[in-house]
């Protein structure tokens, strides 16, 4: 019997859950009109970043290029300000939010004061359980596809090899970049059947300093290595550095990083890191304003280049950058 | 209920020929009722058991996917929280940079501090020494090749590494990391945490009921707890032929970690953050799916003892309301069997009661009905018999009649053709008559001329002797002009004579005249010449007398000719005259014959006319009698229509009141079963 109460219960629940998901269903069909008329906001916190400030201008151009009204804030660390913007969002006309979380953490809040307005979160990635499919999205790229290409890599310039002494300096440990793309490196390894010595696997906390010390600690153990991979190049440029110091050849260990940032290009052009990989900002603001004027006129990801088939995540795939192609992106 | 009587009424009037198998209304009901609520029950209990089905399934991966999530937490939890106790002490020791009798000061001050890592902690350095608490009982040969110093000299930053069999024989795991010390030499610090320790973390942390953990390295695929102590510490290999365990194994290797059913588990995955470690949780399906078992036997068994219920409350209702009916309903299958004998209570003073007495009224007017009805059809069969035979006896005799008038048309038929016949006759005759009286006029006319000239004949023939007459006169006074001739000729031949003497004188004168003329010589020769004419013409006129006389003689036998006949004619005038005479007493006779013959031929002319006079009204009247004759049958063919539709009607009749015969006779058949 307490069994079966149980059941009731669960089918009474399913049926508010149905009934509750059909109205949400109208009242989402009715506040959002079509893409003529659309209107996003995009919050943005700083663009004082190189990688934001060239993301936040890829967003406004795809707006423009998309036929859409993008209205753009800035909002700096200002969770509360965030919060504000998005409650009044609905009120204001608008179909679709596009938000640089200023916290990742709190997108639950964000969600529930959207008034079921699709948000899009770019940049800072919320956890897969605070995304909802088709409605709270995460668009960016896939933290594991840069480890991958950094082994790809590897294992090309150095003939796929069947061992190798393999070095990964990590950003900050628990960071879902640093655990992605380390985990990446590794599975891509074994995938392609090189026997991976890890002679040594630490974070250096993003920091060019840690790696060139982490490097010299290393040297002590008196093993030897034949790749570097870091999860970023700032790391990746303090390896150099290090190498440079202890002797180490450059041009025979690969030394690959990720973002492609400017010095990370140079030092690719100078011969010394071998290889980034790009997060394609042009890329990520496309998609954004797509899934967000498809989700704002009640479509789904499901037609959306690189959505991913929980309908969760739509990944812009990073794009790989070594010494034949650094020049376009210098 | 009042439905259910009136229908075993209607069935007791239907007769006995409809007589079925009396069921029960209560059984009727629970026909109609039972399936219907049984069926209800059944797609009630479908419906809800799929629902459920679907719900629970969703419930259970829910919460195994939180109890997982909530394990791996734990165990994260636990295994940070003895890493930042393993690197506290870490850090210590770096920042000190204790001698060597503190090092071991400060290895003996925190063994047995930790219960989770019970050796403590030990450091092995690059030139092979080992540092360790006093009473601990790790005991290591060669320092620089043993796992845990391999490992920890990738790293800094303390870690796990992977499981091994320490040298005391115990599987454990290290948390190791090189000592930052500053020294040029490597000095490697780590602590271990023995696997059953963590196996005993995984098994008690799991979160849901029957439900099972098992965590796995996935460097090497080893199993770092499970609830079989055997299999720890083994390698997952997706070749197991657990199926649990390979399948496990495949999705690690695939990097799937969602959740999803392999064999009869349903299996998720969660990997240990900081550690390369993945925890899997399963439960058994069955498990899953054994409370909705329980929930469909119960309702099920709900729905059973509902139906019983529903028979049992039907049963109770029905019994409870017919009951009082059942005296009536006994009635009412005797009247329905014929018997309306029966004596029906209505000492009830309900619907009942009342419905007694009305069926008690009914059943009396029923008997009085009956016994009229009885009396009735015998009546009735009585005389469709009769007018049974009735209709047959004038079938047969419309039928003779029908063939008579048959007869009698064909009869008129023929008549009819013969009228028209003498009608055309008749036509023809009077016809003729007419040509005939015209042709006989005509002849009338003809004889009229045929006297005329008849009589102009002898008229004629009349004068014809008197020219006759006359013609013998004239005749008789040629023939003396004929003999007065002949005495002429004679005296001219005479006269002839004479100058033939005279020419031959005036010859011989002439002849001596010339003889003279010539001894005259020339003086005589212009008389020579006259001599010989002289002579010439005395020669010519003796030739010419006696030509004459030839002609004389001539004419004197042509006259004996003329006499001789003129005789004759005479003679054939006489006898024409006599002819004559008697043509004329003949054209007398023909006359008069003529004369008759007129008269005989307009007596002729006159019956003509009154034979076309007859004739001619002859045909009128034959016409008439033609165009009746063709009404007399058209007529008798009606009636020849109307005696076979008389026959036909008299034959349908005599059906009819042979049906009738027969249904009266059932009627009295039906009538007599029942008992009045």
């Amino acid at each position: 019997m307490k069994i079966s109460v149980k059941k009731v219960f669960a089918c009474l629940l399913m049926s508010i859950l149905v009934m509750s998901t059909v109205a949400g269903c109208g009242g989402a069909s009715s506040g959002s009109g079509g893409s003529g008329g659309t209107k996003i906001l995009f919050i943005m916190t700083d663009v004082n970043d190189t990688f934001r400030a060239t993301l936040s201008d890829a967003v406004l151009a795809a707006g423009k290029a998309q036929g859409v009204t993008l209205d753009m804030v800035e909002t700096g660390d200002s969770v509360q300000d965030q919060l504000t913007l998005i409650t009044e969002a609905k009120s204001k006309g608008y179909s679709a939010i596009i938000l640089r979380s200023a916290d990742a953490n709190t997108a639950p809040q964000m969600n529930v004061a959207s008034n079921d307005l699709p948000i899009i979160y770019l940049n800072a990635e919320p956890i897969n359980d605070h995304l909802t499919a088709d409605k709270y999205i995460f668009v960016g790229s896939d933290e594991y596809q840069a480890g991958q290409y950094q082994a790809e890599y590897v294992i090309k310039k150095l003939n796929n090899p069947k061992s190798l002494n393999v070095i990964i300096f990590q950003g900050e440990a628990g960071h879902s970049a640093t655990i992605g793309r380390s985990k990446s490196v590794k599975k891509t390894l074994k995938a392609a059947g090189c026997n991976a010595n890890y002679v040594f696997v630490d974070s250096a906390n993003w920091s060019d300093a840690e790696a060139k010390e982490k490097l010299g600690i290393f040297m002590k153990t008196g093993q030897s290595v034949d790749a570097i991979f870091c999860n970023n190049d700032t790391m990746a440029l303090g390896t150099i550095e290090g190498m440079k110091e202890y002797g180490l050849d450059y041009t025979k260990i690969p030394v690959c990083g990720v973002d492609a940032t400017a010095d990370g290009c140079a030092s690719i052009q100078a011969g010394e890191m071998s290889f980034t990989v790009l997060q394609d900002a042009k890329g990520q603001a496309a998609s954004a304003v797509t899934a967000a004027v498809t989700l704002g006129g009640g479509g789904s990801l499901k037609d959306i280049e690189g959505a991913t088939s929980d309908l969760k995540y739509v990944y812009v795939p990073f794009v790989p950058v070594d010494a034949s192609n650094v020049s376009q992106f210098k | 209920m009042g439905d259910m009587e009136e229908k075993k009424v209607k069935g007791a009037k239907a007769g006995p020929q409809k007589k079925k198998k009396a069921k029960k209304i209560s059984t009727k009901l629970l026909t109609y009722i039972v399936p219907l609520v049984t069926a209800t029950v059944i797609i009630l209990i479908v419906v809800s058991f799929r629902l459920a089905s679907t719900r629970m399934t969703e419930m259970a991966t829910e919460t195994l996917e939180s109890s997982i999530s909530n394990q791996a937490d734990n165990i994260d939890a636990w295994l940070s929280e003895n890493l930042t106790y393993f690197k506290t002490v870490k850090y210590l020791i770096e920042r000190d940079e204790p001698t060597d009798e503190n090092l071991q000061l400060v290895l003996d001050t925190y063994y047995g501090f930790n219960k989770n890592s019970p050796e403590g902690f030990y450091i092995g350095t690059s030139d092979g020494k080992l540092y360790k608490a006093t009473e601990s009982s790790i005991d290591v040969n060669d320092v620089k090749n043993s796992t845990w110093y391999q490992q920890g000299m990738s790293r800094v930053d303390i870690a796990y590494g992977t499981a091994y069999q320490n040298a005391q024989g115990i599987t454990v795991v290290s948390a190791t990391g090189i000592l930052n010390d500053g020294d040029p030499g490597i000095k490697v610090f780590g602590a271990d945490v023995p696997l059953n320790q963590i196996s005993i973390i995984v098994n008690s942390g799991v979160k849901m009921k029957d439900a099972s953990s098992f965590l796995v390295d996935t460097n090497d695929n080893t199993i770092l707890a499970h609830r079989t102590a055997s299999l720890v510490s083994t390698k997952l290999s997706d070749s197991s032929s657990d199926a649990l365990l390979s399948g496990a194994a495949k999705s690690i290797n695939d990097n799937d970690f969602t959740t999803k059913t392999i064999g009869d588990y349903m299996v998720a995955f969660s990997e240990v953050s900081g550690t390369d470690w993945v925890l899997v949780s399963y439960i058994p399906t069955a498990i899953i799916l054994m409370s909705l078992m329980q929930m469909s036997n119960l309702l099920i068994i709900i729905g059973i003892i509902a139906v019983l219920l529903v028979v049992a409350a039907i049963l109770y209702v029905v019994r409870r309301v017919v009951a009082p009916l059942g005296h009536i309903s006994e009635n009412i299958t005797a009247m329905s069997e014929g018997d309306f004998t029966i004596e029906v209570d209505s000492s009830s003073d309900d619907e009942i009661g009342l419905m007694g007495s009305k069926v008690s009224d009914f059943v009396a007017s029923m008997r009085n009905m009956l016994k009229s009805i009885s009396e009735e059809s015998e009546k009735l069969q009585e005389e469709s018999y009769n007018s049974d035979r009735v209709s047959k006896t004038m079938y047969d005799a419309s039928q003779s009649q029908a063939e008579a008038m048959q007869q009698l048309n064909e009869t008129v038929d023929q008549l009819a053709k013969a009228v028209n016949d003498i009608a055309q006759n008749a036509t023809v005759l009077a016809g003729v008559v007419a040509d005939t009286r015209e042709n006989s006029e005509k002849a009338n006319q003809s004889m009229k001329d045929t006297v005329e000239i008849s009589k102009k004949g002898r008229e004629d023939m009349e004068k014809l002797s008197t020219a006759m007459d006359g013609i013998e006169q004239a005749n008789e006074e040629l023939v003396e002009s004929i003999n007065k001739v002949g005495s002429a000729s004679e005296e001219i031949t005479n006269i002839v004579s004479m100058i033939g003497e005279i020419a031959e004188e005036t010859n011989l004168l002439s002849l001596n005249a010339s003889i003279e003329a010539a001894r005259a010589g020339e003086a005589g020769k212009g008389f020579a010449v006259v001599a010989t004419q002289i002579a010439k013409l005395a020669q010519t006129s003796a030739e010419s007398a006696q030509n004459i006389s030839n002609l004389i003689e001539e004419v004197h036998r042509l006259i004996g000719n003329a006499v001789g006949q003129a005789d004759a004619s005479a003679r054939s005038i006489k006898e024409n005259s006599e002819l004559i005479n008697v043509a004329v007493g003949t054209f007398d006779q023909i006359y008069t014959n003529i004369q008759d013959s007129n008269q005989l031929i307009e007596a002729m002319i006159e019956d003509v006319g009154k034979v076309d006079d007859v004739a001619t009204n002859v045909a009128a009247i034959s016409e008439e009698q033609a165009a009746s004759a063709d009404e007399i049958l058209a007529t008798s063919e009606n009636m020849v229509d109307m005696a076979n539709n008389i026959t036909r009607s008299s034959q349908d009749v005599a059906d009819n009141s042979h049906e009738l015969a027969s249904t009266s006779a059932t009627l009295t058949d039906h009538v007599q079963q029942f008992k009045i």
